[in-house]
C-alpha cells in the first residue's frame, strides 16, 4: 500500500545532477559574458580596473570604433555574398547527388557511388589544391571559395539515407503515368525530404558563415575579405591602444576585438535557439538511418 | 471458350516484354532509361572531379622538383628524396608524435565526456528546462574556432580574466599560451567545452532508442540510479561509443587543425604542432617548396587512408556495416 519512499533518495541524486549540469551551463556562458562585457567597458575603466566581473559602466565606444574604422563591413559583405550564393548550390547539389544515389542501381551507380565516398578517406593535400584552384583561374575570385566547399559528402550521404527511406509508392502512380527522372525528383522526392533539407540547409548555412581557411588560402583582394578573416586580423593585432579616428579619443584593443567576436557572433547567437530543434533532429534523423 | 485469351496469355512467348531492337539493347537500353539520372548526376560529379579528383594530379609534384616556371609537367623527376627528406625532419618528427599523442589524448579526454553529459542530461525530464540546457550546451559546436579562439585567448591569456582571478588569490598564473606546458591539456579543455554539448546528442538518441521495459523490470527490484546508469544505459549504448571509438582512431591523422591554428603561437610549437600546421607552415610561412609540402601531404593522406580502412574494416567486423555507408 502506498509507494516505497524512494522518492527521498531519488531527489537528492538529482539535486546533484541539475547543480552539475547548471555548473557546465555556466562554464560555457562564462567566456561569452566576459566577451560582452570587455566590449562594453569604456577604455577608463578597464584601465584602472582591469579585473573585471561585473559592469561598472557600459559604453559603446568599441563597437563605434569597430564599425568605423576596420574592415567589418566588409567582412559582412563578403560572407553574406558567400552564403547568398554558396547554400544554393551546395543544396542542388547535395539534394540532386543524393536523389541519383539513392536510385535504384543503374549503370555506373557503384562506380559514382566510389568516386563519392573515395573523398572522404583521401584527398591530395593542400598544394595540389592550391594549384587547380590556380590554373582554373579562380585565384581572388569569390568562385574559389564557393566552388571548392560545393558539397559535403557527409550531409550527401545523409541526404542520400533520406531518400532511401522514402517508400516506392509513393513515385509508383507518377512513373506508371509515365513521368520522368526529373519530375519525380522535383515533384515528389523534394517536397518528402523536406526535414532532411532544411536540416542540412541550416548545417550549409552555419559552415559558409565560419568559413575562413579557404579564403585565406585564395583570396588576397582587400575588398573581399570574408566575416571570420577579418576578425582574425582585428585578433592578432598586437597594439595595446588605438587611437579613435574623428574624436581622438583613445579606446583599448581588448574592448575592440572583443566587440569584433560579438559582432561576429551575434547572428548565430539570435538564430540558433530557435532553430536549435532542426539541428538536433536532423542529426538524430541522419544517426538513426545510417 | 471465353478464358481461352488468358490461357493464350500465360502462354506468352519468351520474346514478348523483351525489348526487340537488338542484341546490345542491353545495355544502351538501361542506359537511355537512366538519362535523367545521368542528367542530374553531372552537376555534383562535374564539382567532384574537379576540386577533388583534378588535384589529385597535383601529387606528382611530391615526386618532382617543382618549378613554377616549368609547371609541373616540366619540373624535373626527384624520386623519393623528398621523402628520405621528411623522415630526417625534426621538425616533422615532432609534429607527426605531437599528432599521435594529441589524438591518442582526444581519444581517451574528449570521448567519454559526451557521453556522461548524456547520461546526465537524459536524467532530466522533457520540458524547457531540458531544453534550454541542451540549447547552452551545443551553441559553441556552431561557431568556428576563429571566434572561440578569440575569446579563449583573451580569456586565459597572461592578462585575461582567468589569470588575474588567480593572481587575486595568491596563486601563480598558469601559462597556457607562453609555455608548452599546459598547452595540451588546453586543446582537450577547450574542444570539451567547444564540442561535447553537441557530441552528447547522438548518445542521447542512442540512449532513447533502449527500451523501456529494461528499466522497468529493474524498477520492481529496487534500484538506485547510479545503477540503472551503469548496468542499463551504458551496456546499451556500447556499441555507438564502439563505433564512434573506431572513428576517432581513423581520423587520428587529424588532430584539429582549426583548433591547433587559431590557438597556437611560436611558443607552443613543441608540444602543440601538428601535421597540418607544419605543412601549414612550411608551405605558406616560409621559403616555398611547394614539392616538399606536398610530399608532407601525401605522406600524411597515405598514413591517414590506411587508417581509415582498418577502422572501416573494424566497423564492419564489429556491426556488419562500414563507416560511411
Amino acid at each position: 500500500m502506498g509507494r516505497p519512499i524512494r522518492r527521498k533518495r531519488l531527489e537528492t541524486s538529482l539535486i546533484i545532477i541539475i547543480i552539475v549540469l547548471a555548473a557546465w551551463g555556466l562554464i560555457i556562458l562564462f567566456p561569452f559574458y566576459n566577451a560582452l562585457l570587455l566590449s562594453l567597458t569604456p577604455r577608463e575603466v578597464y584601465v584602472r580596473n582591469p579585473f573585471l566581473l561585473l559592469p561598472k559602466a557600459i559604453s559603446l565606444d568599441s563597437y563605434r570604433a569597430l564599425l568605423n574604422n576596420s574592415g567589418i563591413l566588409i567582412g559582412f559583405k563578403t560572407t553574406s555574398l558567400i552564403l547568398l550564393s554558396g547554400v544554393p548550390l551546395n543544396m542542388f547539389l547535395t539534394a540532386s547527388m543524393g536523389f541519383c544515389l539513392s536510385r535504384n542501381s543503374f549503370p555506373g551507380k557503384r562506380l559514382v557511388f566510389f568516386l563519392v565516398i573515395a573523398t572522404m578517406f583521401f584527398n591530395g593535400g593542400i598544394i595540389p589544391l592550391y594549384i587547380t584552384v590556380k590554373n582554373l583561374g579562380l585565384m581572388d575570385s569569390l568562385f574559389s571559395v564557393i566552388l571548392v566547399t560545393a558539397a559535403n559528402t557527409f550531409y550527401l550521404i545523409l541526404t542520400k539515407n533520406y531518400f532511401e527511406s522514402i517508400p516506392p509508392s509513393m513515385e509508383e502512380s507518377a512513373s506508371i503515368d509515365g513521368a520522368n527522372d526529373i519530375v519525380i525528383f522535383t515533384r515528389i522526392y523534394l517536397p518528402l525530404a523536406k526535414p532532411i533539407l532544411a536540416t542540412i540547409l541550416l548545417f550549409y548555412a552555419v559552415d559558409r558563415w565560419n568559413e575562413w581557411y579557404h579564403s585565406m588560402l585564395f583570396l588576397q583582394r582587400l575588398d573581399l575579405v570574408p566575416l571570420q578573416v577579418i576578425l582574425r586580423n582585428i585578433v592578432n593585432a598586437t597594439s595595446q591602444t588605438v587611437v579613435e579616428v574623428d574624436t581622438g579619443r583613445r579606446l583599448f584593443a581588448d574592448g575592440i576585438k572583443m566587440a569584433a567576436v560579438v559582432v561576429t557572433m551575434l547572428p548565430v547567437m539570435v538564430i540558433y535557439p530557435s532553430l536549435q530543434r532542426y539541428f538536433m533532429k536532423g542529426i538524430m534523423l541522419g544517426a538513426v538511418k545510417a | 471458350m471465353s478464358d481461352f485469351g488468358t490461357r493464350v496469355g500465360l502462354l506468352k512467348p519468351r520474346w514478348a516484354g523483351a525489348n526487340l531492337t537488338g542484341r546490345q539493347s542491353g545495355l544502351r537500353q538501361r542506359l537511355f532509361k537512366a538519362r535523367y539520372i545521368y542528367l542530374l548526376l553531372l552537376p555534383g560529379l562535374v564539382y567532384y572531379l574537379f576540386f577533388h579528383y583534378l588535384p589529385m594530379y597535383g601529387i606528382l609534384m611530391a615526386f618532382k622538383n617543382f618549378n613554377a616556371n616549368l609547371g609541373i609537367w616540366g619540373s624535373h623527376w626527384a624520386g623519393l628524396t623528398h621523402f628520405e627528406y621528411i623522415f630526417s625532419d625534426p621538425s616533422f618528427q615532432r609534429a607527426f608524435r605531437n599528432t599521435l599523442f594529441i589524438s591518442m589524448g582526444r581519444i581517451l579526454f574528449e570521448l567519454p565526456f559526451p557521453i556522461l553529459l548524456a547520461l546526465l542530461i537524459n536524467e532530466l525530464r522533457e520540458g524547457r528546462s531540458r531544453r534550454i540546457l541542451q540549447t547552452l550546451f551545443t551553441f559553441p559546436h556552431f561557431l568556428s574556432w576563429v571566434i572561440i579562439g578569440s575569446i579563449m585567448l583573451n580569456l586565459f591569456g597572461d592578462q585575461g580574466i582567468v589569470n588575474m582571478m588567480l593572481s587575486s588569490l595568491g596563486l601563480g598564473k598558469i601559462r597556457i599560451f607562453s609555455s608548452s606546458d599546459l598547452f595540451r591539456p588546453f586543446l582537450f579543455f577547450s574542444n570539451i567545452w567547444k564540442e561535447s554539448g553537441w557530441s552528447s546528442i547522438i548518445y542521447l538518441a542512442a540512449i532513447a532508442s533502449i527500451d523501456v521495459e529494461q528499466y522497468e523490470s529493474a524498477a520492481i527490484d529496487g534500484i538506485t540510479r547510479r545503477q540503472k546508469m551503469w548496468y542499463i544505459t551504458l551496456p546499451n549504448i556500447l556499441p555507438t561509443v564502439v563505433i564512434l571509438f573506431i572513428l576517432a582512431v581513423g581520423n587520428a591523422m587529424n588532430a584539429g587543425f582549426d583548433q591547433v591554428f587559431n590557438l597556437y603561437n611560436g611558443a607552443v610549437l613543441d608540444m602543440g604542432d601538428i601535421i597540418d600546421t607544419y605543412i601549414y607552415r612550411i608551405t605558406f610561412q616560409g621559403p616555398t617548396d611547394f614539392s616538399f609540402s606536398t610530399a608532407v601531404g601525401l605522406f600524411k593522406s597515405l598514413i591517414n587512408f590506411a587508417l581509415l580502412i582498418a577502422a572501416d574494416f573494424a566497423s564492419r567486423r564489429l556491426s556488419g556495416k562500414g563507416l560511411f555507408h
